[in-house]
């Protein structure tokens, strides 16, 4: 008789457990940066507490996370995701840049609106709201806020030391460039004086990222660009916003402030200067401190040789009084059109959302939080200081065509920097190359 | 028709692959470059007729990009068949057992992949102290970027020289030792003996060889790809196919545009065809290929 009962126990156990389903959410993601990785290991953590609470409701299923996490470059990753799409095999979950590239996989119909999901959970209520807007396409929430950050005007303070600049002037410098009193051309002088009384090597007065990027945009719009008027929706080059960017770029060439082929695609080459102490003044991200204080100066003492060292600022205006500013691209998660387990692809991203993830992904990465509760969570002293650079921060403009926008850009700056045409040329070729690739959605101003 | 039947079967395989592998991507590349696929309309792409065509031409970059094919074809090209024909007769001239490991020695290049040949070529040209090229010269530069064409020609000379080298050599070796004995009785030097006796003998692989390579230089670009992706700067080393790789397939941002990376493809197969053709012209093909007037055994 026992053993008829245990015969019976037995089978209903495999019963339950045959009848519960394991459904496969697969996941993409990117740095590209290293510490990054937590973009796809939130989304293991929220698979985890889901399961957790699945046990607890005995609910017929489980989830199994297939992740993936890119660190080659944006421009393989994109590929790759373009392709999945095309072929209708992209995972459930793909993480990117909110814009444009909502823009322009929504309008391509390869990613799906989760505006009524979003409202299921309470976890998504405590993100910024600014952040919702950026993920917002058409009327449309098109994907969940991952992170977001500043790309802040970094100097390096030693060497302004050798340049005979006191500890209090030093301290007051992000004052002075957040009160437009530090412009661009100012920049430029001190880099210059360093140069010619040996402080720094020729070139090295200043640096910013070595290949196409969001940053470009940025600086344009510091030199006083717009790029979208609101009104038509329609993309805006301002000429004589881009003739003064290029033109300081040439100028800071000249004097031998800025090399002449910094556009030399190698962020190594970037970085190994940089955290070598030679670059005066750098452009980078928020996201650069967390790769220097892990790869790159962990054995000269981290994150305290960092804060002897760097100072940060937003980048300057371009005139005095003018506004400083800083561009945010925030990441988000985006759930893929051909998804069959849209609904539950979301609710896994409701479970990433907790404010412990999103600290440590902060933290360990140097992106900024998306939710208001972390700010107060984490201790760490470098999100709690360059937080307020979002003060200043702009985004870019959620137009599908907006990437040819900025290649465009791009050559110009390219164009100039290497010394191949002058400033002007490079405004008239950038222009014509933009009513080329845009026609009527663009107005050359 | 039966006469016709055995000489048919025999053809069928390779115009099957010809049919397969070039004249369906050709009619594909053509049908493409008239839609407007990009990103964005991948899913409803619209017929737009010639307007790629007009784009490429109201492109501002367009000149400095066909200028730059230009450049890197014609230099790599005298570099790969000059230096290939220098390499085989210098193999050839000295003994077999020194000359047949010097060649195999430049095959290196060309048996190893891109990526790993490329990776060599960025550490030796680094900054120093990691590049050798700055340790040896003493003048610390990223020489990949200082010097970008002189590195994109070598760089993709020494895997290109191999083949003209190979091809070039077996055609010297095919030469009969009588017509050596002969210019040797002669009393011809060995400067005369290459330029009357073996030069005119390879008047064909080298027809070959140019026109293989120049063909194969006007649609390769993963080296330079790979070694500086057009640039450093303002398309410094862009060329036409990589130009339609970049609009085709690759973009920081995410929005490519394939049917306008297909009308600079489809150019590119306008202009091979009329390369090809005119190969055959000045270096009289009919000619080459008619019955022998002298036959030697």
């Amino acid at each position: 008789m026992r053993i008829g009962r245990y015969i019976l126990a037995a089978v209903l156990l495999m019963g339950l457990a045959l009848a519960q389903k394991t459904i496969t959410i697969k996941a993409w993601t990117i740095g590209p940066d290293d510490p990054s990785i937590t973009r796809l290991k939130n989304l293991e953590a929220a698979v985890d507490r889901l399961n957790a609470l699945l046990e607890i409701e005995k609910a017929d299923y489980r989830v199994k996370l297939e992740g993936d996490f890119d660190t080659t470059d944006w421009d393989p990753y994109l590929r790759r995701v373009l392709l999945a799409f095309q072929s209708g095999e992209a995972p459930d979950i793909v993480q990117a840049s909110a814009a444009p590239l909502i823009g322009v996989w929504a309008t391509a119909g390869y990613i799906a609106p989760i505006t009524a999901e979003t409202h299921k959970y309470g976890t998504f209520r405590d993100v910024f709201p600014t952040l919702w807007k950026a993920v917002t396409f058409k009327g449309d929430v098109y994907g969940v806020p991952q992170d977001t950050e500043a790309r802040p005007l970094y100097f390096n303070k030693t060497l302004l030391k050798k340049l005979g600049w006191s500890e209090a002037k030093i301290a007051e410098l992000p004052k002075l460039i957040e009160r437009g009193e530090f412009t661009w051309d100012d920049m430029l002088a001190v880099a210059k004086e360093a140069l010619d009384k040996g402080v720094i090597e020729r070139g090295k007065g200043y640096y910013h990222r070595p290949k196409n990027g969001p940053d470009f945009h940025m600086w344009y719009r510091a030199f006083g660009g717009t790029s979208y008027d609101e009104a038509t929706g329609k993309l805006v080059f301002d000429q004589e916003a881009a003739l003064r960017y290029f033109t300081w770029l040439k100028k800071a060439v000249d004097a031998g402030v800025l090399e002449k082929d910094r556009l030399d695609g190698s962020w190594n080459r970037f970085h190994e200067n940089v955290t070598s102490g030679k670059v005066l003044f750098f452009s980078g991200g928020t996201w650069n401190w967390a790769e220097w204080k892990t790869q790159w100066v962990k054995d000269k003492g981290g994150e305290d040789w960092l804060w002897e060292n760097f100072g940060f600022a937003p980048q300057p205006a371009y005139k005095k009084g003018g506004k400083p500013i800083t561009l945010s691209n925030p990441q988000a998660y985006m759930v893929s059109a051909n998804s069959k387990h849209k609904e539950l692809a979301v609710k896994v991203l409701a479970f990433a959302m907790m404010p412990d993830l999103d600290a440590r992904h902060a933290v360990g990465s140097g992106h900024l939080p998306v939710l208001r509760a972390t700010a107060s969570l984490t201790g760490d002293r470098f999100i709690r200081e360059v937080s307020y650079l979002l003060n200043y921060t702009t985004f870019a403009p959620q137009h599908p065509d907006f990437p040819k926008w900025q290649d465009a850009l791009y050559r110009g700056v390219s164009a100039v920097e290497s010394g191949q045409v002058s400033p002007e040329e490079a405004v008239r070729v950038v222009a014509a190359e933009m009513k080329r690739a845009l026609k009527d959605q663009v107005v050359i101003k | 028709m039966r006469r016709y039947l055995t000489p048919l079967l025999f053809l069928s395989p390779a115009t099957l692959l010809i049919l397969l592998f070039f004249f369906t991507p050709v009619v594909a590349t053509i049908l493409l470059s008239f839609t407007d696929l990009s990103t964005t309309t991948f899913k409803n792409p619209s017929w737009v007729g010639l307007r790629n065509y007009q784009d490429l031409l109201a492109d501002p970059f367009l000149k400095k990009i066909f200028f730059n094919t230009v450049k890197y074809v014609a230099l790599t090209l005298t570099f790969n068949v000059g230096m290939g024909l220098l390499l085989a007769l210098l193999t050839s001239l000295v003994p077999q057992r020194i000359g047949d490991p010097a060649r195999a020695l430049w095959l290196l290049p060309r048996i190893l992949p891109p990526v790993v040949y490329v990776f060599i070529w960025q550490g030796i040209l680094a900054e120093a102290p990691m590049g050798l090229v700055s340790d040896i010269l003493g003048v610390s530069k990223n020489w990949l970027v200082a010097a970008p064409w002189t590195v994109v020609i070598l760089a993709n000379g020494f895997v290109g020289a191999s083949f003209g080298m190979l091809i070039f050599t077996s055609a010297i070796r095919a030469i009969s030792r009588e017509l050596f004995y002969a210019a040797a009785v002669d009393g011809a030097t060995t400067w005369q003996t290459i330029r009357r006796v073996v030069l005119p003998m390879l008047a064909w692989p080298i027809l070959f060889v140019t026109a293989y390579q120049t063909l194969s230089l006007l649609t390769s670009f993963e080296y330079i790809l790979l070694l500086t992706d057009g640039g450093p700067g303002f398309y410094t080393t862009e060329v036409w196919s990589l130009r339609a790789y970049h609009l085709a397939l690759s973009n920081y941002f995410g929005n490519v545009e394939f049917g306008l990376g297909a009308a600079m493809a489809a150019v590119l197969v306008v202009i091979g065809v009329v390369v090809s053709l005119f190969y055959l012209k000045i270096f009289n093909f009919k000619a080459l290929v008619s019955e022998p007037k002298i036959e030697i055994n």
